[in-house]
């Protein structure tokens, strides 16, 4: 049995504290550290619910109803965060990708405590890849929220597009890494090498550039 | 067999297109590009799911679709596509409810109706509000272009072929309901096919809808 609950305490714990200490920018961050874990916590009982429901097995509830779910659960206290506070650009893109930080975490935490931790390598490409999907799907929908989308119905229908690619993104990384041998290889590795691409383009598409007057 | 190569062909096509179309984005600057590289990545990322769950599951998804979701979502990215040229290129843009286009939704919502025999009731009223929205945006573009000169010309080809794309789609849909087996006289994969070479051709359309 694997006590998700009893891992979220020990990792919640020291990071409530934090927030309850720091001041500022450090402090919304572990916020959002500390969100995305209890989203991750929340995400998990909804899947198993739903798989409960409709009485699909672990496999089948990992490909297809563990996307949609934990996508739209972390984007969840970042509309929180942008509702009620109306934040500046980059508080926003630093508390989607820490919310995605914190997810990932608190899966890789679980995937430990359910498999064992002696794998060395496997867990070494394990947490880079899963620490690099969550991380993507997150930054997907940040770049798209901040630097695409300048008007309210675009920004709408483009964000709930966006969250789509995550959650396609998601599935096709789910299905792959559930597999043996290279598929999962490869699945870890797409979005390693997505960051990699990300992190190429990094400072080159800003809203300001796209149809500034300037440029047509 | 013939399945998997036409899922091949348009796994290819709609990369290609995605990246030719985000390529243009980073090179131009332009919106519009990236709504066409949205539009063909998505529907991409929905194919190469499909693909993928056939290949190590042996069937298709039994009880969520991401793939249609992601289709779905690329029509969404369509349709945002034709409402920005269309704003962009209208002065005093608004909607208008004209009795001649109330022939669009008809038609949308009598095929929505007859699909429900065999499909989700959610799915097809997504697709068919969706459908709505893109031919109604396609004709209203092809009127609006009329008496816009040379400029208005350029836009011409992007309504055409967005029209063609959602006859190609309607001709997916009809024909799977009468599946003629996997063979290559089956007009599924011919409207398939046809779906593939409008990817393509979504490219010169843009490129021509914002050169100035």
């Amino acid at each position: 049995m694997n006590y998700i609950e009893n891992i979220y305490i020990c990792l919640a714990a020291p990071l409530l504290i934090a927030v309850l200490c720091m001041r500022g920018r450090g402090k919304a961050m572990n916020m959002f550290v500390l969100a995305g874990m209890t989203v991750c916590l929340l995400s998990s009982y909804i899947n198993t619910f739903i798989a409960a429901v409709w009485g699909v097995g672990e496999l089948t509830a990992s490909v297809e109803i563990a996307p949609m779910t934990e996508e739209i659960m972390k984007f969840l206290p970042i509309l929180f965060y942008l509702l009620v506070f109306e934040p500046g650009k980059e508080e926003l893109t630093g508390g989607i990708i820490m919310t995605a930080v914190g997810f990932a975490t608190f899966e890789n935490a679980c995937y430990l405590a359910s498999n064992g931790a002696n794998e060395v390598l496997h867990l070494l490409i394990r947490g880079f890849g899963t620490g690099a999907m969550h991380v993507v799907c997150g930054f997907l929908i940040a770049v798209g929220f901040l630097y695409l989308w300048d008007r309210t119905w675009l920004r709408l229908a483009g964000t709930i597009g966006l969250i789509a690619i995550a959650i396609t993104y998601h599935g096709i990384y789910n299905i792959l890494v559930s597999q043996t041998g290279t598929a999962a290889m490869i699945g870890y590795l797409i979005p390693l090498l997505t960051v990699v691409v990300v992190l190429l383009l990094r400072g080159k598409p800003r809203r300001t550039d796209f149809d500034s007057p300037d440029n047509r | 067999m013939i399945e998997t190569i036409e899922n091949a062909i348009q796994l290819t096509v709609t990369g290609l297109c995605s990246a030719s179309a985000l390529y243009y984005a980073v090179r131009s600057k332009e919106r519009a590009w990236i709504l066409l590289g949205l539009f063909a990545g998505v529907f991409f990322l929905g194919d190469l799911y499909w693909q993928l769950f056939l290949i190590f599951y042996d069937k298709t998804p039994p009880v969520f679709y991401i793939s249609e979701f992601s289709w779905y979502t690329s029509y969404l990215f369509l349709l945002l596509l034709l409402i920005y040229i269309n704003v962009e290129n209208t002065e005093d843009w608004k909607f208008r409810l004209r009795p001649k286009y109330l022939c669009i939704p008809v038609f949308t919502v009598g095929m929505c109706i007859f699909y429900m025999h065999w499909g989700d009731y959610v799915g097809n009223i997504i697709v068919a509000t969706l459908m709505t929205g893109l031919i109604w945006h396609a004709v209203y573009g092809l009127q609006t272009v009329r008496g816009q000169g040379d400029k208005g010309k350029n836009r011409r080809m992007l309504y055409i072929v967005t029209l063609v794309f959602c006859a190609a789609e309607y001709g997916i849909w009809t024909s799977s309901c009468f599946w003629m087996g996997d063979t290559i006289m089956n007009i599924y994969f011919w409207f398939d096919f046809l779906l593939s070479i409008t990817f393509m051709l979504f490219l010169p359309a843009l490129r021509k809808a914002v050169s100035r």
